[in-house]
C-alpha cells in the first residue's frame, strides 16, 4: 500500500513591504492552527524552515519583501489545509501589512514644542506607557537579568538539563495560571494568557531543546531563546511586537529564576532626592520598595503596557517610558534629567531654556487640569440647557474608581467577560457576587449597568466547549448561547440579583437580535427571583433590563421590545460592521467603515426616535461615543447617555456644554441630508457649526507682567493660555502655524505692538489672547522697536471670508494704528480694563469678573 | 489732492487693514480725498469704482501680492510700495505722491 504521505506544496513571495512581522505571522498561524496537519514555512532566500502553526518561528524566519517562501503541508488535513493557507496567502496576506486604523487616543501631532526644537539638546525618544512629567536625578537600578557567572558551570548530561527546563516550564506555567485564577482586571488577564500562549509555543520549545544539545546549561539556554526570540521580534518598528519581545524576556527570566531557584533582585534602593529610576526590568516589588515621594519618573528597557511594574505605576501617577533606545548608556547616575512621558521623551540637557520650557509647562498642565476637572465633576448640560449623561465603559470593579473621578456620572458598561475567559471552569456564584459588590460600593449610589456575558467562539473559554468558527461575529454567541449554557446564565444572573440590593445596579443582555432572546432571559430572571425570593434574599425586584442594540433587525421591532424592555444601549462598533456589512478588523475595508456613512446615521437617528417615542431611555456605548469629533451629532440625536473610556471623559463634558443642542440637531440634519459617503472628518470640519461660541475674547486669555523673554516665549505663553481654556488640544500645531505666518514677516507693527495671528484647525473656536510683557522683548518689528504687548488671534481652518471674527481683526489691526487706543492699552493695569478698552473699541461683548 | 489706493498683504488678516488706516488718517491730515480699497481675506471691500479711478490723480498700491482687477487702472498712475511701507512710513509714500 502506498503508505507515503505525501506533503502538499506551493510557493509565493512575500508581498510585505515591511516583511513577515507579528501580525501577518499571527494571522497565518492562526490559519494553519485551524488543521491538524503539518505546516512548514521555508524561507527559500535563506534556507530558514519555520513551523507554520508558531507565530515566533514565522517572525524568526526573517521573510522579507520580496523572499520566495514555499509551504509544505502534510498530515490528516493537508489538502483543507494547504487550500485555506493558499486563500490566506492569495487573498489576505497582501493586506496585513495596511497600517491599523489608529486606536483613537487623545493623541495629538507629536510635533515637538519649539522651545525644545530650538533648545538644541538631544531629546531621547521612549514609549510612554504612564504620563506625566518628572525631574530628578538618575538612579541607574541593579541589572535584574541572571548573572554571567552563574551560566559558567557546565552543563550536566542533556537529559538534566531539559528536566529542569521542561519542569521550569510547568512551574512557570502553573503559576500563571494560578494567577489567572485570581481576580484580576482584563488588562492582567491580557497579558497572563498571552504568556501562556507563549510558553505553549512549539518554536520556543524546539528552540530550548536544540541549545540544550548544543551543550549549554538550562539556565543558558533559557537565557539565549529569550534574547533570540526578543531580538527577532524586536527588529519590526510596530508597538505589537515590542510588546511581545518584552514579554518573552519577561517569561524567560521566570524561567531561570525557576531554574536556579533565586530571585535576580538587587537589593533595594534607597532613593534621598527626587529621582529618575532608570532599569533594565523593575519588579512590583521592587517598584513598591521605593519612597514614592522621591520617585518622580521610570525608564525603564524593558516592561510591557501589561505588565504588573506598569500597572501600578500608572496607578501611582509615575511618569513612565520604556524602550528608550540604549537608556542606561544615555542617562548616566546622579545625572538631571527631565522625562517628560507626555511627549513620550527624555531630555538629559536642562539648559536654562530647558528648564524655563517644563517649569512653565508644569504650571500650565496644573492649571488645564483644574480648569478640565471644574468642567467634569458636575453634570453636562449644553449651553441651551440640555442634559446629556456622560457615563463610563469598564471591564473590572477596580476600574471603577478612576471612572468617577473623571467625572463619569454612572457606569454605562460593565463588561462580564473577564470573569469568564482564560480560565478553565466558569466563575462560581460567589466570586462574582462578590465583584458586583464591589462595583455598587465604588457607584456609592450612582447606576452600573452590568452586560450579561458575551462570549463567543473567538473568546477562549475552554469549559464552554464552543466549536472555533470561520466568523465568530456572526455565530453563536452572547444571547444566543444562553439557552444551552443556562446553569451559565442563571448562576450570572443570581450573583448580579444578589448584589443589586446593595446598588442601583441594572441589566444589559448582548447581540439580541429578536423578542424570544428577551422573553427567555425574562422568564429566566424571574425564576430566579422567586428562587432568592423563597431562599429569602435580598434582591432589587425593579432592576431595569435593557438590550443592547447590535444587531441591526432590532431596530425594526423596537415597538415590540420597547415593551419589554426598560433600556437600551447601542453598540455603534458591531452595529455599524453589521449594517454596513464591513468588517471593522478587515484593514481593506475598514477603512470605508464609517460611522459617519449617512445611512448609518439615520438608522440612529431612527432608532433614538422609536426609543424615545415609546418613552424608553437609550445610550450608546460604542467607539463612536468616546470620539469628540461626532460629539455633535450625539448630542443632535438626542441621547440620554453616552458611555466611554473613562480617559474621555473630562473633555467630551467640557465640549458638552459648549454646545448648543438646537444647533447640534441642524447639524444632524445637515449630515443626513448628505448624499456621499465622507470621512466623517471632512463633514465636521468643513461644517462644524454647532459650538455655542466661546466668546472672541475672554478674561483667561489676558495675560499681564509676563515674564517671557523671548518671542517664542511669549507665542507659547498665549497658546498655553488656549490650552488651559480648552480652545486648542494641540499647542504644536497651533504654535507651528503662527511661526509660519511670522515666517512670511514679523507681525511686529511697530509701536512697541505685535500681532501674531493664523488660520488652523488646530483650535476649536476663534480666539484672541492678550500678553502684555514685564519687559520688551525683540520681535523683529517694522520699527525696530522691541514688543511690549501682545495679540495673537487664531480662527478656525473653517472661517470664510463672512467670519465676522475676522472683520473684528482687520478692526483692531486698524484700531492699532490709532495712539490713544495703544495708549490706553499700555497703560492699563489689570486684566479687566484691558478686557473692556478692547472690547469696547471692537463693539465686542465681555463677561468680566468684579 | 483725489486719490485711490488699494492694500493687500498675503494673509490678508492685518497688515491689509493696518496700511488701509494709516493711509486713510495721512490722507485726512495732509488734505488729500482718499478712497482705499482692501482685498484682504474677506475679499475686496471698500471697491473702487471705474469713476473712483477715473476721477483720481494718482493710484497708491501698498501691496505684497498681486492686485486683483489691475486692468480697472490702466489709465491712471500708479505707485506701488510694499505694504510695510504703507504702514511704517505713509508721510513718505504721499511725498512720493506729490514729487
Amino acid at each position: 500500500m502506498h503508505q507515503v504521505c505525501e506533503a502538499l506544496e506551493f510557493t509565493f513571495v512575500c508581498p510585505l513591504a515591511n516583511g513577515f512581522h507579528a501580525r501577518p505571522a499571527s494571522n497565518m498561524a492562526a490559519v494553519a492552527n485551524r488543521f491538524v496537519a503539518d505546516c512548514s514555512l521555508m524561507n527559500l532566500r535563506s534556507g530558514s524552515v519555520a513551523n507554520g502553526k508558531s507565530v515566533l518561528s514565522l517572525i524568526a524566519a526573517d521573510i522579507r519583501k520580496g523572499d520566495e517562501c514555499q509551504f509544505r503541508v502534510s498530515g490528516m488535513d493537508d489538502k483543507e489545509a494547504c487550500a485555506a493557507l493558499r486563500r490566506f496567502v492569495e487573498h489576505d496576506l497582501p493586506a496585513c501589512d495596511e497600517p491599523l486604523t489608529e486606536i483613537a487616543t487623545d493623541r495629538c501631532s507629536g510635533m515637538l514644542p519649539r522651545a525644545l526644537k530650538l533648545a538644541g539638546v538631544n531629546c531621547y525618544f521612549g514609549l510612554s506607557l504612564s504620563r506625566g512629567i518628572g525631574q530628578g536625578k538618575v538612579l541607574v537600578a541593579g541589572d535584574l537579568v541572571a548573572p554571567r557567572e552563574s551560566s559558567t558551570e557546565t552543563a550536566a548530561e542533556s537529559w538534566r538539563e531539559q528536566e529542569q527546563v521542561d519542569g521550569a516550564i510547568a512551574a512557570v506555567r502553573a503559576r500563571i495560571e494560578a494567577m489567572l485564577l485570581m481576580r484580576v482586571s482584563t488588562t492582567e488577564s491580557a497579558v497572563l494568557k498571552a504568556h501562556l500562549a507563549m510558553l505553549g509555543d512549539i518554536t520556543l520549545k524546539e528552540k530550548l531543546s536544540e541549545l540544550i544539545a548544543q551543550g549549554l546549561p538550562a539556565d543558558r539556554a533559557v537565557e539565549e531563546a529569550g534574547q533570540f526570540f526578543s531580538e527577532c521580534l524586536r527588529q519590526s518598528e510596530s508597538l505589537y511586537i515590542r510588546e511581545r519581545a518584552l514579554d518573552i524576556q519577561d517569561l524567560c527570566l521566570q524561567l531561570a529564576e525557576e531554574i536556579n531557584g533565586t530571585q535576580f533582585r538587587p537589593a533595594a534602593l534607597e532613593l534621598s532626592e527626587p529621582s529618575v529610576v532608570v532599569a533594565d526590568i523593575l519588579t512590583p516589588q521592587q517598584l513598591l520598595g521605593f519612597e514614592r515621594r522621591w520617585l518622580t519618573a521610570l525608564v525603564l528597557e524593558s516592561a510591557a503596557a501589561t505588565s504588573h511594574t506598569i500597572i501600578l505605576a500608572s496607578s501611582l501617577d509615575i511618569p513612565t517610558l520604556v524602550a528608550v533606545k540604549d537608556a542606561s548608556l544615555i542617562l548616566l547616575s546622579g545625572q538631571e534629567v527631565i522625562v517628560d512621558a507626555n511627549r513620550g521623551l527624555v531630555v538629559a540637557e536642562l539648559t536654562p531654556p530647558v528648564r524655563r520650557f517644563y517649569a512653565r509647562e508644569l504650571n500650565t498642565l496644573r492649571r488645564r487640569l483644574s480648569a478640565l476637572e471644574r468642567h467634569s465633576l458636575g453634570p453636562a448640560i449644553t449651553a441651551d440647557g440640555r442634559r446629556l449623561e456622560v457615563a463610563a465603559n469598564v471591564s473590572s470593579a477596580e476600574e471603577l474608581i478612576p471612572a468617577f473621578e473623571r467625572g463619569a456620572d454612572a457606569i454605562g458598561l460593565f463588561r462580564t467577560e473577564f470573569l469568564y475567559v482564560g480560565r478553565e471552569t466558569a466563575p462560581s456564584e460567589e466570586e462574582q457576587v462578590a465583584v458586583y459588590l464591589r462595583a455598587a460600593r465604588h457607584a456609592a449610589g450612582r447606576s452600573v449597568i452590568i452586560r450579561t456575558f458575551d462570549i463567543g467562539g473567538d473568546k477562549p473559554a475552554p469549559y464552554l466547549k464552543l466549536p472555533r468558527e470561520t466568523n465568530p461575529f456572526l455565530g453563536y454567541r452572547g444571547v444566543r448561547i444562553y439557552p444551552e449554557h443556562q446553569d451559565l446564565i442563571r448562576t450570572q444572573l443570581r450573583s448580579i440579583l444578589r448584589a443589586s440590593a446593595y446598588g442601583r445596579l441594572q441589566m444589559l443582555i448582548p447581540m439580541v437580535s429578536s423578542i424570544e432572546e428577551v422573553l427567555s432571559f425574562k422568564q429566566w430572571v424571574a425564576e430566579v427571583q422567586d428562587e432568592l425570593k423563597g431562599q429569602q434574599i435580598d434582591f432589587d425586584a425593579a432592576m431595569p433590563i435593557g438590550i443592547m442594540i447590535e444587531v441591526p433587525s432590532v431596530a425594526f421591532i423596537l415597538a415590540e421590545l420597547c415593551a419589554e424592555v426598560d433600556f437600551f444601549s447601542i453598540g455603534t462598533n458591531d452595529l455599524c460592521q453589521y449594517f454596513l456589512a464591513m468588517d471593522r478588523d478587515n484593514a481593506r475595508v475598514a477603512k470605508l467603515s464609517s460611522v459617519g456613512h449617512p445611512g448609518f446615521v439615520r438608522f440612529l437617528k431612527q432608532i433614538v426616535d422609536r426609543v424615545h417615542e415609546a418613552g424608553k431611555w437609550v445610550g450608546m456605548c460604542g467607539e463612536m461615543a468616546g470620539d469628540i469629533r461626532q460629539l455633535p451629532l450625539l448630542v443632535g440625536l438626542g441621547l440620554d447617555e453616552i458611555s466611554v473610556t473613562a480617559s474621555r471623559i473630562p473633555a467630551l463634558k467640557q465640549k458638552i456644554t459648549r454646545l448648543s443642542a438646537t444647533a447640534c440637531e441642524q447639524f444632524l440634519s445637515r449630515t443626513i441630508d448628505c448624499r456621499q459617503v465622507e470621512q466623517p472628518d471632512n463633514v465636521l470640519e468643513r461644517s462644524q457649526p454647532t459650538e455655542a461660541e466661546l466668546p472672541l475674547l475672554d478674561l483667561e486669555l489676558v495675560i499681564l507682567n509676563d515674564e517671557s523673554e523671548s518671542k517664542e516665549e511669549v507665542i507659547r505663553q498665549i497658546i498655553d493660555a488656549l490650552y488651559v481654556a480648552g480652545r486648542t488640544e494641540d499647542r504644536e500645531l497651533l504654535e507651528d502655524a503662527v511661526h509660519a505666518r511670522e515666517a512670511t514677516y514679523s507681525t511686529g507693527v511697530g509701536y512697541g505692538f505685535a500681532i501674531p495671528h493664523c488660520k488652523t484647525s488646530a483650535v476649536s473656536c476663534d480666539s484672541i489672547g492678550i500678553l502684555k510683557l514685564r519687559r520688551p522683548v525683540e520681535w523683529d518689528s517694522l520699527d525696530g522697536q522691541p514688543v511690549q504687548v501682545v495679540i495673537l488671534m487664531a480662527l478656525r481652518e473653517s472661517a470664510t471670508a463672512a467670519n465676522k471674527h475676522m472683520q473684528v481683526f482687520a478692526r483692531l489691526a486698524r484700531k492699532l494704528m490709532d495712539k490713544e487706543f495703544r495708549d490706553q492699552l499700555l497703560v492699563a493695569q489689570d486684566a479687566n480694563t484691558v478686557l473692556t478698552h478692547v472690547a469696547r473699541e471692537l463693539g465686542l461683548q465681555v463677561e468680566t469678573s468684579a | 489732492m483725489r486719490i485711490v489706493a488699494v492694500t493687500a498683504c498675503p494673509t490678508g488678516i492685518a497688515h491689509t487693514y493696518m496700511a488701509a488706516e494709516q493711509l486713510e488718517k495721512t490722507a485726512r491730515a495732509l488734505g488729500h480725498d482718499i478712497k482705499v480699497e482692501t482685498q484682504g481675506a474677506m475679499g475686496i471691500e471698500n471697491e473702487l469704482s471705474d469713476s473712483d479711478i477715473r476721477q483720481a490723480q494718482v493710484a497708491i498700491f501698498a501691496v505684497d501680492i498681486e492686485v486683483e482687477k489691475r486692468e480697472r487702472f490702466h489709465d491712471v498712475k500708479i505707485i506701488q510700495v510694499p505694504v510695510q511701507e504703507a504702514i511704517k512710513n505713509p508721510v513718505g509714500i504721499f511725498q512720493k505722491v506729490q514729487g
